[in-house]
């Protein structure tokens, strides 16, 4: 997959990211409605997501993200034995309207805020993170800088061109009375795999 | 050029003081707005450090406006985008829809952008048969009921949800229920179509970066990402003054962009895009990936002359966070439409008058107060009011004053004798101009107040002839000598307040001389944009109190110590001896409160008491902000003998004055003065106390209508009564 960096981790590993930024990181990400897992294992994500199947019923499944992460790889291949996940690219873009859940992934979190930052040069890796109303997104537990100024310190090195960004949780407007409203145009829903041995 | 149709904006904001959904939804508003400020700042160390940050980075890309745009331009290029560069909105139009034409474009997406709302593109884009969407939820439901927004973040903040299912119901063609989440939910799907099949998307920025020729979109709802996305082209508008030097800068935004606008810490959605990305489309039946083709177009429209302009390039400096809106009291009383047709609030008149024009701008620009609560809480801290007057004062030099306004300054206000005459003659009754235009451009007093106020009376003796005997009451052996200034309201409506002020003076030992020479301060010319007879007055009184020779001048209205302190040098700049002159009074002028608490403590006379009467205080919007005095006068009444002091809510909202505003809106002036009275009210005190005769007379005379138990008194009244009670 098309990413802006291949080499995120070298760059977060310069002194931004630590352990202790966790629980602010946690803290934010739940007031800004992020449904927060956080797993052991890559594996530890699937009887969850298989839930989550269940419960709301969902068909159609896009994933991306699995070709630099043989964790991710397997995850996606259990859930291939029962359900219908599109990983190619093009088949992900022909069945985009139509997907329930999209699985991506994130770089690093954000103590300050409870962002994520996503790297979205990738095409599909965009639609799946907006179009289905829900977006399950893996992301290392360890990867957690403090502020916001250090997030853009870490893009100073890493952002030259394509696509990325931050996301705090779901979409959402209060364009109507000023009334919360959760899912206008991305996903209603928001799930973050926090996977504390990722590496 | 916009074209602009003749505005009665008094009729405008006279329906919306009387539109029942605006007002509920802005008083809603206005009290949540500054909580979930405060929550979101909360685990930031220092606001001010993140906006000083904030403010040097604009302050360096305005000063370095076109090697910017020469950097982002080249920086987009070398990544194969093609930019463009427009001179207004009439190029911009002409070189997008060249590029609707090129690509055959039919359906455009769009996220929101004021910078095109600003040039009226969407109605332009229409008329030349394309069929244009905006996506933001607010955005597209005022286009659908063809309507402007009122606020730069929240542009729908004026209807309610029977309004906006009416909308959809017309749009849709379907029965749409009142029930916000199905509401959002039919938006989702009407939306989802037009992102599907749409060629072309249209996005502005909420930064560009030079050094990497990327931007960033800030939204909630995660429009502009599928703008971005899906259509194979995507054209960015953005104007100047959201170039910014580095990456790393975007930051400085950021922080505070989210708190301020939204009480959030951060948006869900920041995107950002740097050079055309991929696309995936099915092309004669073959999924094909390709790079977008991606355009910028930088829009100038007033911008870059804005940015030579010494005074007015500190507008570079504003993110459009709408906060100022959002603390403003004028904005919050009747929201955002009477302003001008995009940028609202206080920042808004200032836009206008630079991207829009000066004509536009001169039909709203005595919308601000000059309450200076914008400036308290802006992220670029522009200095909001200072750069009204700037413009007011440039558009009377361009067009002049009104005839009237031309006498009263020019010819009345210039010559002392005349002026007071007038005045006396007003005490007797004998009005002298009866002209509701005549009368609001002299001092407050002479007001035709409406239904809600009782009109303030002018004195039979007014302070300058009671002065002699008063003085000689002074001390023996005196400690200093001070010079007493006035201004008109103590001097003509209030001279026992006067009298309590030299009382008090001569209590903590001073000899009180109070020249006659003095006249009115100056402040409602400066206010009307009349420099030139300004600084005549300000020549006679610093003339007049030269000769007193005093310690120190004392001032117990905050409009003239503002005045004698700060704007005297402004105005007597450009002259070495004046200016000299001009700082020499300035160093000895001290704001009666605050100095009396001063001399009060070197007494030990501070001891907290608590009488049998609750007292209230309300701060004057020049005291304390303005001055920086608030915590002086609360210690005064707390030490104040028979008194209990409580803080009332919103102590320092502006009580609805504020100079020729309160007259020339008066209906307007009125609501603002009804809800500080509700605060007063609530607080159970038996007496309000103030620092400012302006405000006395406008809370003072709302209380005689509406609460006539309640009492306002100037703090020197109080302080005098306390030396009676020790005696
Ligand atoms: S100074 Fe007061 S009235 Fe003027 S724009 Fe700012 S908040 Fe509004
Ligand atoms: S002037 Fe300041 S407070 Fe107002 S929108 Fe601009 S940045 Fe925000």
């Amino acid at each position: 997959m098309k990413k802006i960096s291949h080499a995120w981790q070298k760059y977060l590993q310069q002194g931004f990211i630590n352990k202790k930024y966790w629980q602010d990181f946690r803290e934010n990400a739940q007031a800004a409605s992020v449904e927060l897992q956080e797993i052991k294992e890559y594996k530890d994500a699937i009887p969850i997501i298989e839930k989550i199947i269940a419960e709301t019923g969902a068909q159609q499944l896009g994933a991306v993200g699995e070709d630099d992460n043989k964790n991710l790889l397997m995850v996606y291949t259990a859930l291939q034995k029962q359900h219908k996940l599109y990983t190619d690219k093009f088949a992900i873009v022909k069945n985009a309207p139509q997907l329930d859940i999209g699985f991506s992934t994130a770089e690093f979190g954000v103590g300050e805020t409870g962002s994520v930052c996503v790297d979205n040069y990738a095409y599909e890796a965009r639609l799946i993170s907006m179009l289905p109303p829900i977006n399950i997104v893996f992301m290392d537990k360890n990867n957690i800088v403090n502020t916001m100024t250090d997030a853009f310190a870490v893009l100073e090195d890493v952002f030259t061109e394509g696509y990325t960004g931050f996301v705090t949780g779901p979409s959402r407007t209060s364009d109507i009375e000023r009334v919360l409203t959760l899912g206008v145009h991305g996903p209603s829903r928001f799930i973050l795999f926090a996977v504390e041995n990722a590496g | 050029m916009i074209e602009m149709q003749s505005r009665n904006i008094k009729n405008e904001i006279n329906e919306k003081i009387h539109d029942e959904i605006l007002r509920s939804n802005l008083a809603n508003f206005a009290q949540q707005y500054p909580l979930a400020r405060a929550k979101a700042y909360a685990n930031v160390d220092s606001i001010d450090e993140l906006r000083d940050e904030l403010k040097n980075m604009k302050q360096y890309a305005v000063n370095h406006i076109e090697q910017l745009a020469d950097e982002f331009e080249s920086s987009l290029e070398k990544r194969g985008a093609k930019v463009l560069r427009a001179k207004d909105g009439n190029e911009l139009k002409e070189q997008l829809l060249k590029i609707c034409r090129e690509n055959n474009v039919h359906n455009i997406v769009k996220s929101k952008s004021m910078a095109t709302e600003e040039i009226k593109l969407n109605d332009y884009l229409q008329e030349k048969g394309l069929h244009i969407k905006e996506t933001d939820l607010g955005e597209w439901m005022l286009s659908v009921a063809g309507q402007h927004p009122s606020h730069m973040v929240m542009p729908a903040i004026h209807l309610n949800r029977n309004q906006c299912a009416h909308f959809f119901s017309d749009e849709l063609k379907e029965d749409i229920p009142e029930d916000i989440p199905y509401m959002v939910q039919t938006a989702r799907r009407v939306l989802r179509k037009e992102f599907l099949q749409a060629d072309m998307g249209i996005s502005g920025a909420n930064f560009g970066i030079a050094e990497n020729g990327a931007i960033g979109l800030v939204t909630n709802e995660g429009n502009a990402r599928i703008v971005t996305t899906i259509p194979p082209i995507h054209v960015i508008i953005i104007g100047y003054e959201k170039l910014i030097p580095k990456i790393s800068d975007a930051s400085k935004i950021m922080r505070l962009l989210p708190r301020n606008g939204t009480g959030q810490r951060m948006v869900s959605y920041l995107t950002m895009i740097d050079g055309p990305t991929p696309v995936i489309r099915e092309k004669d039946g073959k999924m094909v990936e390709e790079n977008k083709k991606l355009y910028a177009i930088l829009l100038d429209n007033g911008r870059l002359q804005a940015a030579h302009d010494p005074v007015m390039k500190e507008v570079y400096q504003c993110v459009r966070c709408a906060s100022c809106l959002n603390v403003c009291p004028i904005w919050s009383t009747v929201g955002g439409n009477v302003y001008g047709h995009i940028y609202s609030g206080g920042i808004g008149a200032i836009l206008t008058g630079l991207l829009n024009g000066m004509d536009e701008f001169a039909q709203f620009s005595d919308l601000c107060i000059g309450c200076r609560k914008c400036t308290t809480v802006c992220p670029g801290e522009i200095n909001i009011p200072d750069l009204i007057q700037e413009l007011r004062n440039r558009r009377v030099t361009q067009k002049g004053l009104s005839t009237p306004e031309k006498i009263i300054f020019q010819r009345i206000m210039t010559n002392r004798k005349i002026f007071h005459s007038l005045l006396r003659a007003a005490a007797l009754g004998q009005k002298p101009v009866k002209s509701g235009k005549f009368i609001r451009n002299l001092p407050l007093f002479f007001a035709k107040m409406t239904d809600g106020r009782s009109l303030p009376t002018i004195a039979s003796t007014p302070f300058r002839d009671r002065a002699e005997t008063l003085l000689q009451q002074g001390p023996k052996q005196a400690k200093m000598r001070i010079a007493f200034f006035s201004g008109c309201n103590l001097d003509f409506v209030f001279p026992e307040t006067g009298e309590s002020v030299v009382k008090v003076l001569h209590d903590v030992g001073a000899e009180v001389v109070y020249p006659q020479q003095q006249t009115c301060c100056g402040k409602p010319i400066i206010g009307a944009g009349d420099l030139a007879t300004a600084r005549k007055l300000a020549k006679q009184n610093i003339e007049a109190l030269e000769t007193a020779e005093a310690d120190y001048i004392i001032v117990a209205c905050p409009t003239c110590g503002e005045t004698l302190e700060k704007s005297y040098q402004e105005l007597l700049a450009d002259d070495v001896v004046w200016f000299k002159r001009a700082q020499n009074i300035a160093a000895k002028i001290r704001e009666f409160s605050s100095f009396i608490d001063e001399m009060y403590k070197k007494e030990n006379r501070m001891a907290v008491v608590h009488g049998s009467q609750k007292i209230t205080y309300h701060d004057s919007c020049h005291m304390k902000r303005g001055l920086g005095i608030y915590k002086q006068p609360r210690e005064l009444l707390n030490a104040a003998g028979n008194y209990d002091f409580v803080e009332m809510t919103n102590a320092d909202e502006c009580c609805g004055m504020a100079g020729s505003f309160g007259m020339k809106y008066a209906d307007l002036s009125v609501q603002l003065m009804d809800k500080k009275l509700d605060g007063i009210e609530a607080t159970g005190a038996q007496t309000v106390a103030v620092a400012c005769p302006s405000c006395m007379i406008q809370i003072g005379g709302g209380l005689d209508k509406k609460a006539p138990q309640i009492k306002v008194k100037h703090i020197a009244d109080i302080l005098a009564e306390n030396i009676v009670n020790n005696d």
